[in-house]
């Protein structure tokens, strides 16, 4: 039953971007899930969300699970951060979980890829959507007692976004957000000015960018002493290349965390953390790679918490060189791969395939219409013959060992024979792989084929210019394509939801007939934990919250 | 048994010098052979995927757009004045770092050296003993089987025996901080058995063949002979010939034992100093890894130059000086 009058109570001094997506919800062209995904971007409120979808008769968000028991300590294994804990530099998964145990951020991108207000309580773009809004919460204050207020957000994010800082974000905010374009506007509002307009900006400022926590203004770069933050957690003890431990913070602006504290352990290798789990030396693994982790997916004493992600690999193939200049032969390899055995085998179930494109089954704005790639290996030869290759071709492929890379490697390689392509593999170690990554002085950005890894992101903003773009810095395929760079930049300044799905569709077609990049599938995020332990929030960037956690 | 003492010393003293020429020439391979690597400092720190504005101005700040061989004199003149300089991943003094991964790893050398000396050479006696008997053939066939086995795998079954199913031993070796000596020495059998599997076979079969050879010489016969007692012989005739080449086995693996167990300390996570140089060999960390070479490079002269004075204790017909 939809409630008309409630609704149009609730239209009102709405923005007319908020009004079009209420009506697709109404209407039935906007799912649920897509409504409340894409109404947290817009800054419109949960609870408010909430309050439409029940009056468009879709029932009211999902509850929160409530942890019962209060107390206690939780021990986390958790990759070996590879250096100093800066927010401004942090590039690694043991780094980032780090430093949201203490730091938070305007936004939160939880399991669901949801955004829900942290530090900021609301936001909004203006009708162009090149600025952004954002009014900060009250009485929000850092662990060494001082509150927290719009100069220290603008300082925050500007000095991310400065190129003289060695910042690890600035690949985020290159061409989205300049040096000093966070301007305070009062003591709780600040305003973002961007390069261009971008629809899904809030993202980007969200804990998706890992290192985009709101630190004192002047901050000294000496992050590892104290941990200053704002969050639900302070720091006890931190000893680089051993571990850290944090106790609840009880001046915390939201619920107190119910565990007394959470002690982090540090590990250079996944199997070792799987022995503590099982040898009960820890709790929680923050993040299980799956074929590493096989041995824990059926075991009774574990539960595996499984997020859908849109971390990949991804296959280049080099659109400017032989055999790969034809666009048939570069369809031709993406069709002798059978991705759903792919997911089944090699990953266990846990992943969804790709369509060769960034448009992973997880974002709202993907067309779902557009026909799934499947093998057909028919179809392939006929491609290879039409376009003059030789039963025999022998294509080098270079990749890095890293998780089942190897292994997907190989599959490739298999399929690639099926179609009379001779994939010669060259799997080395993943900084041999990367080199400088630059052109010129990277193996991942000079061969003629190789396979990258791509971690999570909450849009697919980056995935689709930074190495699909003409002038983009990880263009390992070379794909040099006009009209691709004209949809890209049209779907990140859309605003509307459908905007973006209709930009989407004709993007994921075009990467389908050009082909420069193989997504064969999107994989899933794992953390195991010890039967009776409840509450833990892992995010698809491989953070771990745990407020909410507690340990029977 | 004379020893001449201006010889000792002058032999020291040439070892010594020997010893800082390689490691002055370690430190240059070290350096040098590590910027032939694909990669640069700014981009391991960053990640493959920062912007490259970013890893330039980080390599800025890290003063490493200077000319390699500044570089090189820069920490090379401050290392020899007691300074190890900082750590370009950690942003702290690397020295911390290196003397407590040292301490962990002599630890960890010290107690599976204590089980495994005694009974490697404790092996080889018996053996030797009972050359072609069955208790020779177990000792020198399965001492052999279990060194080929990687410390992975060894390791693995050992954890899951004696931590997972029997719940006797802790699963990792690094003890709670503060923890007293027994403590410590409980966190460090596990870790300490798979390295017991690796040498015992190589340290039993030498000190096996040295006593074999030692039983079958003249001079043991002549003792035998002349009416000593069989157990005077052994100790006074056989053992001190028979042990001289397992001495210098078990002086060659102390370098292994220090620097070499990557595998063992991941896999029971313990921070020595093999681990420390592994990571900051793959983070291009240059004073964390010249420091850690550095450092391992001395335990191995040390212990050659002990192993060197121990034979020259045990046999008197080696004079040093190289005047006989």
């Amino acid at each position: 039953m939809k409630d008309y009058r409630l609704l149009d109570l609730l239209r009102r001094s709405r923005t007319p971007h908020e009004n079009h997506l209420i009506d697709g919800l109404v209407d039935g062209r906007v799912s649920r899930r897509e409504f409340l995904r894409y109404g947290s971007v817009l800054g419109l409120s949960l609870p408010l969300l909430g309050q439409i979808g029940a009056a468009a008769g879709l029932g009211l968000m999902p509850g929160s699970a409530r942890a019962q028991a209060a107390g206690g300590a939780l021990r986390v294994a958790v990759d070996t951060p590879t250096g100093a804990i800066d927010p401004v530099k942090t590039p690694d998964v043991g780094g980032l979980v780090m430093l949201q145990q203490t730091g938070e951020f305007l936004c939160m991108d939880g399991q669901d890829l949801v955004l829900r207000p942290m530090l900021a309580e609301s936001w909004k773009p203006n009708d162009k959507g090149d600025v952004w809004t954002f009014k900060l919460r009250k009485g929000v204050k850092f662990h060494n007692g001082k509150e927290m207020s719009a100069d220290d957000v603008a300082a925050s994010l500007n000095r991310l976004a400065d190129p003289a800082n060695g910042s690890n974000a600035l690949s985020v905010f290159k061409g989205v957000l300049s040096k000093d374009a966070v301007r305070k506007v009062d003591d709780l509002t600040v305003e973002f000015h961007l390069d261009a307009p971008n629809a899904n900006f809030p993202y980007l400022v969200s804990s998706d960018n890992y290192n985009a926590i709101i630190l004192p203004a002047d901050y000294a770069g000496d992050f590892e002493k104290n941990f200053v933050g704002t969050g639900p957690f302070k720091l006890e003890k931190y000893t680089p290349k051993v571990g850290a431990s944090f106790v609840r913070n009880d001046d915390y602006w939201g619920d107190k965390a119910l565990l007394d504290r959470v002690e982090f352990t540090f590990f250079a290798d996944i199997q070792p953390q799987i022995l503590a789990l099982q040898g009960n030396q820890v709790d929680l693994i923050n993040q299980l790679p799956v074929l590493a982790g096989a041995g824990l997916l059926n075991d009774p004493n574990v539960e595996i918490i499984s997020i859908h992600s849109a971390s990949h690999y991804q296959i280049h193939m080099r659109t400017d060189m032989d055999p790969f200049k034809d666009p048939r032969v570069r369809r031709a390899i993406a069709l002798s791969l059978d991705r759903d055995k792919l997911v089944k085998g090699l990953l266990r179930g846990r992943a969804q395939p790709g369509n060769d494109s960034p448009f992973a089954p997880v974002y709202p704005s993907t067309d779902t219409s557009v026909e799934q790639r499947k093998q057909n290996i028919a179809e392939a030869k006929q491609l290879l013959e039409a376009a003059g290759i030789k039963s025999g071709t022998k294509v080098p492929l270079a990749t890095q060992r890293f998780q089942e890379v190897p292994q997907y490697a190989q599959l490739v390689q298999n399929a690639a024979k099926e179609i009379g392509i001779e994939i010669e593999l060259n799997v080395m170690d993943s900084g041999a792989y990367y080199g400088d990554a630059v052109f010129g002085k990277s193996t991942w950005l000079d061969s003629v084929m190789g396979i990258t890894d791509y971690g999570h992101r909450g849009v697919p903003n980056v995935y689709l210019s930074a190495p699909l773009r003409s002038d983009g810095s990880w263009n390992a395929a070379h794909f040099k394509n006009k009209e691709y760079d004209t949809l890209a930049a049209g779907y990140v300044a859309a605003l509307d939801l459908e905007a973006q799905k209709a930009a989407a569709g004709k993007i994921q077609k075009l990467l389908l007939e050009e082909t420069p990049i193989i997504f064969g599938y999107f994989y899933d995020h794992l953390s195991a934990v010890r039967k009776g332990v409840a509450g833990v929030e892992p995010t698809a960037m491989s953070q771990t919250f745990l407020a909410r956690a507690s340990k029977k | 048994m004379q020893l001449e003492n201006p010889a000792i010393v002058a032999f020291i003293l040439r070892r010594i010098a020997l010893s800082l020429v390689t490691l002055v020439l370690l430190s240059l391979m070290v350096f040098f052979g590590g910027q032939v690597l694909p990669g640069n400092v700014g981009r391991a720190i960053l990640g493959p995927f920062a912007d490259e504005a970013s890893v330039q101005a980080l390599n800025q700040s890290l003063g490493l757009d200077r000319p390699y061989i500044v570089q090189y004199w820069d920490w090379i003149s401050n290392f020899v004045q007691g300074d190890m300089g900082m750590s370009y991943a950690f942003r702290s003094p690397v020295a911390p770092f290196v003397l407590d991964a040292l301490a962990n790893s002599c630890k960890l050398a010290l107690v599976a050296f204590l089980i495994v000396v005694p009974l490697g050479i404790l092996g080889g006696i018996v053996a030797a003993l009972n050359v072609n008997r069955p208790i020779d053939r177990i000792i020198s066939l399965g001492g052999l089987s279990v060194t080929v086995l990687p410390e992975f795998v060894t390791g693995i079954v050992l954890i899951l025996i004696f931590s997972i199913w029997l719940d006797w031993l802790p699963v990792t070796a690094t003890w709670p901080e503060g923890a007293g000596l027994g403590t410590q020495l409980y966190h460090l059998i596990l870790p300490s058995l798979p390295l017991f599997l690796v040498l015992f076979g190589y340290i039993a079969r030498m000190a096996r063949a040295g006593m074999v050879e030692a039983l079958d010489s003249d001079y043991t016969r002549t003792a035998v002979l002349k009416g000593l007692s069989w157990p005077t012989v052994i100790r006074r005739h056989v053992l001190r010939n028979a042990l001289l080449p397992t001495i210098t086995v078990i002086a060659t693996q102390t370098g292994y034992l220090i620097g070499g167990l990557v595998v063992v300390e991941t896999l029971f996570r313990y921070q020595g100093i093999g681990s420390l140089i592994y990571t900051a060999a793959r983070g291009k960390d240059f004073p964390m890894l010249e420091a850690g070479i550095l450092t391992i490079g001395v335990v191995f002269a040390l212990a050659t130059l002990a192993a060197d004075l121990a034979y020259t204790l045990l046999n008197p017909r080696i004079r040093l000086g190289a005047e006989t």
